[in-house]
């Protein structure tokens, strides 16, 4: 995305951040039973924790990992960007249509075309109605240069342990945007948080 | 082909297995006895095997393993050296190398930083390493594990599981060396319980 700075980078680590929607959405799955969760970002034991309770399958992208990220943000046609987001997921399994997806802060750092591309790929293998929840820079103009590893507290609040580095520009994206791009995903409803993040719920259309 | 290790013990990273005697032609007992109580065989990193891989003792995979891994009473731990394309089924799996087919554990699973997954992992205890590489679905669902585990014709691997209760997450900075102390330390109670 943007360009690497010399400048301090935001601080948004080891500070539990309170997420109303993120929290409404762990009192869902506590009484919901068994789903099946995709999550864009790296897994972690606390996370197994909270989805373990609930009876949960967890599908782990890592798109972070092994240059997920650069490959989705190449300038490619269409149907090129459509197969290289397939190919990021993880296998996916007969049956197993996806409940829920937990994006975090992972479309920050993607092109609006490679955006379109992964949630078009992650609606392909989920339900109608499907939420997806995201993090969005909002008022900050600058992000670390790499995504950040939230996992979430015994409270249900959010903590990014990804360690200190460099910004780039941040794109910050708009409602009305990310409304455009989010492959058949709509918004329901959206939080500016205390960090400076947008939170939102998006659903996916039937 | 298969060396033994006292385990934990002689197996420091970075040891040269390659030169120790092959675990059978230690064994005069006879070549299906399982391993005495500490140890385990390990295949070492100059060893390459494409087929399938049955036993009942612990087993630590330092080289190339292509196929199937069946240990259906025992531990299998992969090795940072270790490089597994195979189905795996064991009693519980340590992964510390590269793995590339589906895991599936009637006790728990737990990878480490240095690990790199792909596949799915099926375990009523799963515990993942911050900064382990892993990429697939993990079902820790008792019910689900049970049935997974049950296709696969496992059903005598270990003890009946009566616990019904969810999935539990395992700290990964649990080693094959604390195996059983962990009901004693509670390291394996769900962190996420509000």
């Amino acid at each position: 995305m943007g360009r690497a700075t010399a400048k301090a980078p935001m601080d948004r680590s080891e500070a539990a951040l309170n997420a109303p929607l993120f929290r409404l959405l762990a009192d869902q799955l506590d009484t919901a039973g068994r789903r099946i969760v995709l999550d864009l970002g790296a897994a972690s034991t606390p996370m197994l924790s909270m989805l373990g309770r609930c009876r949960c399958l967890v599908e782990i992208a890592d798109l972070g990992c092994d240059g997920g990220i650069g490959r989705l943000n190449v300038e490619a046609p269409a149907d090129a960007l459509a197969s290289i987001a397939e190919s990021l997921l993880p296998e996916h399994r007969q049956g197993d249509a996806v409940d829920l997806v937990f994006c975090w802060d992972m479309l920050n750092y993607l092109r609006p075309e490679a955006i379109t591309a992964l949630m078009s790929a992650v609606a392909r293998r989920a339900r109608p109605d499907t939420l997806a929840h995201a993090l969005i820079v909002y008022s900050e103009r600058s992000m670390p240069d790499r995504p950040g590893r939230f996992v979430p507290t015994e409270d249900w609040k959010l903590v990014d342990h990804a360690v200190p580095a460099a910004t780039i520009e941040a794109p910050r994206y708009s409602p009305e945007f990310l409304g455009r791009i989010m492959g058949g995903f709509a918004i329901e409803s959206a939080r500016l948080l205390a960090n400076g993040m947008q939170e939102f719920l998006f659903r996916l259309k039937h | 082909m298969f060396e033994r290790g006292k385990k934990d013990e002689g197996l420091d990273e970075g040891a040269d297995y390659r030169s120790a005697t092959p675990a059978r032609a230690q064994d005069p007992g006879g070549s299906k006895a399982p391993a005495k109580s500490g140890e385990c065989a390990v295949i070492g990193r100059s060893i390459e095997i494409n087929g399938d891989v049955r036993g009942n003792e612990d087993l630590r995979i330092e080289g190339d393993v292509s196929g199937t891994v069946e240990l259906r009473n025992s531990n299998l731990t992969i090795g940072k050296e270790g490089k597994v394309r195979a189905d795996v089924y064991a009693k519980s799996i340590t992964v510390d190398g590269t793995t590339e087919g589906d895991l599936y554990a009637s006790e728990r699973i737990v990878v480490h930083i240095s690990a790199h997954v792909r596949g799915n992992i099926t375990a009523p205890k799963v515990g993942i390493e911050e900064g382990a590489k892993f990429k697939g679905s993990i079902e820790m669902d008792q019910a689900a594990v049970e049935k997974a585990l049950g296709k696969v014709n496992m059903q005598g691997a270990a003890k009946p599981m009566g616990d019904r209760s969810p999935g539990k997450p395992v700290d990964p900075k649990i080693g094959q060396k604390d195996m059983g102390k962990e009901a004693a330390s509670g390291l394996n109670s769900p962190s996420g319980v509000r």
